[in-house]
């Protein structure tokens, strides 16, 4: 049936002018949600969608169909009216549309490892684990705010391209975490584990979520929000931080990921997600920040969100180095955007949230790479500091470089010691600046992959699911302030 | 109505009322079409148009609340989801203060605007609107790269539940925004412009593609000292305020939890008479919606009335717990903005009777915000939100604007910028969402004092 509406819906988009269609196929999209607010069921959502999307490309445009029903009139409908759209969107374009000329499989199969389907686990059994880490959430009566939250996605999908392309996939994310909230006054203090947003997400099962030991995190959490309400303000001026791994994964993703994707660069989010401080001529140039800095874009990462076998391009994944050693070397790209730099392939970036959304270019795993310093050996360096993770807030200019980020948690370092908690932190400054001021990166011990399933780009709205690996790292001279 | 279809809606309509007795449901069935025209560097890039129909089913049994969503609208379809939010409920966590669905006896929804013109508008004429913009800001800034949006459609949402409340809404949209950039010229300079409104012929692309090139400097930004000024926010800065305000003061959990920067603060001025600022899906200056997603009828609910703060909205779970009626501020049950609760979704903030210039002239120095970019809450107990400016910020000496300034980032409190209103635009100005489901019709505002915390580049 998928196979034969595939083709359907190919054959609806030959069109006088058409030299280009693919379509994607997704049956099911299951997402779900289940989360415990102070006692109560804040949702228990079990969702399931299916749909079909067609892009064609003519000479000089391209048209984008999309059906919720998945039926021959409907995929044959959806494929016309990307004709239609690619149609009256070259009227008035004299530019050529050029594409790299990456082949796709013709064959393709990916399916997410995984021990235990957590579509398959007792509802029950989920809803008391999240119950239990909530009501260990309450440290005091403080906590006016407990939530313990577990979410689930599946995306089993059939692409095929005018090319020949074909291939299928059965991708599954998982994640789970647990926040606290503190009120006193008008004082509000939130500690969330593992992270913020929700907690961690991962490729795989929900032998992840037994790993996370949410119980254990809660009473760490609820205690640590009532502290935060005694806890003096973060001092304010420039110094030496240190950024925990969640927090250092958000700065790649805001001020190195969006920034290297070559859409931005070239315009086409100028008017929504913005554009980008980098220049295309910067490719292998431009220093991005000091020679502890090494970032790659790694679509093959075990356990990721940005994980797959191929694009929605039909592009194979790949692993990619964006920084090294400081200097810009790489972009993330699509086979258009790639011929635009007359790239000789793609970067296999291109990705859509949904059957009825186009492809953009979209962060696989972006990764910091770890350095060779122990976590104790990096501190030792800091006379006095601050340590810093957890996102709370997160803000950036539309070239990516006037970044503000707040956290939940901040520690003063002294002598090299982790010392007392302080509240309301917030670190902000320029990015090429604040790369080029990270002077240690701690080891592997430190490094951790995060996963974010809530990046926003593109008109309509799209939700990318990314991840990111980082490390704890060391900046120097850093404008840090309480909030 | 039209576009709906009858055969799911008799199988939804079954489903909820022959549930057992102590179980009882909602539903909603909701349609829709929508085209999407996005241009950048002066041509149509990403045109795409979808049709969606869906149906959200939640389950109250005995107080435990469980839903479940699906596209499938076949006898199987609907069976299945119905299973699903049952096996949901039966695992949930009672909520101890449900008061039940809205009954039948609830208020009808008032009749409001819809343009079925807008909501028939094909593909073609869809991107001869996008066209229609381009043309305008490439005849006012020659040489200047375009971008933006068209977005025209629109929904119908039919909601049912086991008391036997059937209600029926549907919401009409066109909405555009258009950038001018000059990316060639250091530091880069932008301007910028934003409409909406329920019907398309009233959108007036040409006013959009011109105002966006005619915010584009013509000398270089200066910098300027981060600090406290006095500020001409523009309606799509205003909008952007509201919205936050709407998060982090107006929310039905935020108010429940005791989060709210309105904590202590409801029935007491937090700002000058002449901030009156109501939630309202009736409204033909928003993009009006007659329902929430429970059914309850739209109304004019005061969120600010004449200075002084009022209650928030509620939903059927934040209405139990806080012992209140319904608002008709009901999210999808399925939300991914659950957390949030029950917001204001139809903002309006009352007109002042001053023109730009007027406003312009009364500042002897201070700033001319267009837009803000990448807001974000910092403390939402004391409702400080941080922010950049975007795409049009000027300095203003002695009641002129004398030259575009480079961005600047704030970091505020929306009360704070609030209670210090000093004058307001006579002309109020819709900007929405892509699909319609969150509108703020507010005119431009001057505030004596806000607070700019860092510069970029630009």
């Amino acid at each position: 049936m998928p196979e034969e509406l595939l083709a359907t819906a190919l054959e609806a988009a030959r069109a006088p002018g058409v030299r280009y269609a693919d379509v994607r196929l997704v049956d099911p999209q299951r997402y779900l949600h289940l989360a415990v607010r102070n006692g109560a069921a804040s949702s228990l959502t079990s969702s399931v969608s299916r749909g079909l999307g067609v892009r064609v490309r003519t000479d000089r445009a391209w048209g984008f169909g999309a059906t919720s029903e998945l039926t021959p009139v409907a995929a044959r409908a959806a494929a016309r009216s990307a004709v239609r759209l690619a149609t009256a969107a070259g009227r008035r374009t004299k530019e050529p549309l050029r594409l790299t000329d990456d082949v796709g499989p013709t064959n393709g199969r990916y399916a997410t490892t995984l021990r235990e389907d957590p579509f398959e686990v007792p509802r029950e059994e989920t809803v008391a684990l999240l119950t239990e880490a909530e009501r260990r959430l309450h440290a005091a009566h403080e906590v006016t705010t407990g939530l313990a939250s577990f979410q689930a996605w599946e995306e089993t999908k059939w692409f095929r391209s005018s090319d020949g392309a074909a291939f299928r996939s059965r991708i599954v994310h998982v994640g789970a975490g647990v926040s606290a909230t503190a009120v006193r006054g008008a004082m509000v203090q939130t500690r969330s584990a593992p992270s913020s947003f929700g907690g961690n997400y991962w490729q795989g099962g929900f032998e992840f979520v037994r790993g996370l030991g949410l119980e254990r995190l809660a009473e760490a959490a609820g205690r640590e929000a009532v502290a935060l309400l005694e806890a003096p303000a973060c001092s304010t001026g420039p110094t030496t931080l240190v950024l925990g791994s969640s927090q250092l994964a958000l700065q790649v993703h805001e001020s190195v990921g969006h920034a290297v994707e070559l859409d931005r660069i070239f315009g086409s989010e100028a008017a929504y997600a913005g554009t980008s401080w980098v220049r295309p001529e910067g490719l292998g140039s431009l220093t991005y920040g000091s020679d502890q800095m090494n970032v790659v874009a790694d679509a093959t990462e075990p356990g990721g969100l940005g994980t797959f076998g191929w694009d929605d391009e039909g592009v194979a994944a790949q692993r990619s180095s964006i920084v090294r050693a400081g200097r810009l070397v790489g972009f993330l790209t699509s086979r258009e955007s790639a011929a635009w730099l007359r790239l000789p392939h793609s970067g296999g970036t291109a990705r859509a949230d949904g059957p009825d959304r186009a492809p953009l270019i979209r962060m696989t795993n972006i990764d910091l790479e770890p350095g060779d310093l122990s976590l104790e050996e990096l501190l030792e360096g800091v006379d006095d500091g601050v340590f810093l993770d957890t996102n709370r807030s997160w803000s950036i200019d539309d070239k990516r470089l006037n970044f503000q980020f707040g956290t939940e948690v901040g520690h003063r370092i002294v002598r090299g010691e982790v010392a007392g908690l302080v509240r309301n932190p917030i670190y902000a400054g320029m990015t090429p600046e604040f790369w080029r001021s990270m002077d240690a990166v701690a080891d592997r011990s430190t490094w951790q992959l995060w996963g974010l399933p809530n990046c926003g780009k593109g008109q309509p709205s799209q939700a990318a699911h990314v991840s990111h690996g980082a490390p704890v790292a060391r900046f120097r001279g850093v404008a840090v302030r309480g909030g | 109505m039209p576009g709906e279809p009858r055969a799911p809606l008799a199988r939804v309509t079954a489903a909820v009322r022959t549930l057992p007795d102590g179980v009882s449901a909602d539903a909603r069935l909701s349609t829709s079409t929508w085209t999407t025209i996005r241009f950048a560097n002066g041509r149509v890039h990403q045109p795409m148009v979808e049709r969606r129909s869906q149906l959200s089913f939640r389950v109250a049994d005995a107080g435990r609340l469980g839903t479940a969503t699906t596209v499938d609208l076949s006898p199987e379809g609907v069976a299945a989801v119905v299973a699903q939010a049952r096996a949901l409920a039966r695992v949930a966590p009672v909520e101890k203060k449900f008061p039940g669905f809205p009954s039948e006896g609830a208020p009808r929804p008032a009749a409001t605007a819809f343009s079925a013109s807008t909501a028939g508008l094909s593909p073609e004429a869809a991107t001869r609107i996008a066209e229609r913009v381009l043309a305008a800001a490439a005849d006012r800034a020659p040489g200047g790269r375009i971008a933006g949006v068209v977005n025209i459609g629109s929904e119908s949402l039919r909601v049912v539940n086991s008391t036997g409340l059937d209600r029926a809404g549907r919401t009409s949209l066109a909405q555009s925004s258009v950038l001018v950039d000059r990316p060639e010229r250091d530091p880069p300079v932008s301007g910028w412009s934003e409409g909406a409104h329920w019907d398309a012929a009233r959108l007036d692309p040409e006013r959009l593609g011109r105002e966006a090139a005619e915010r584009v400097a013509t000398a270089a930004p200066e910098a300027v000292a981060p600090g406290a000024y006095r500020v001409l926010l523009r309606a799509p800065a205003v909008s952007d305020l509201l919205s936050y305000l709407a998060l982090t003061g107006f929310g039905g959990h935020a108010e429940d939890e005791g989060w709210s920067c309105l904590r202590k603060r409801r029935g007491r001025p937090i700002a000058p008479r002449e901030v009156h600022l109501v939630d309202d899906g009736r409204s033909r200056a928003s993009i009006p919606c007659p329902i929430d997603y429970e059914g309850v009828a739209a109304r004019s609910v005061p969120l600010i009335d004449h200075g002084v703060a009022r209650p928030s909205v509620t939903d059927v779970v934040t209405a139990g717990r806080l012992g209140r009626g319904l608002t008709g501020h009901g999210p999808p049950p399925e939300s991914p903005f659950g957390d949030w609760g029950p917001i204001p979704s139809h903002l309006l903030l009352a007109a002042g009777d001053a023109s730009e210039d007027e406003l312009i002239k009364e500042t002897k120095h201070g700033l001319l915000v267009t837009r803000f970019h990448y807001v974000r809450i910092v403390d939402p107990g004391r409702g400080v939100i941080t922010g950049m400016t975007r795409d049009g910020t000027y300095r203003i000496e002695h009641g002129e604007v004398v030259g575009p300034a480079r961005n600047l980032r704030f970091t505020e409190s929306v009360l704070t910028a609030l209670r210090g209103t000093q004058a307001l635009g006579r002309e109020a100005r819709c900007s929405a969402s892509e699909r319609g489901g969150l509108a703020t019709t507010c005119p431009d505002l001057v505030t004596k004092s806000f607070r700019f915390t860092s510069a970029t580049l630009f």
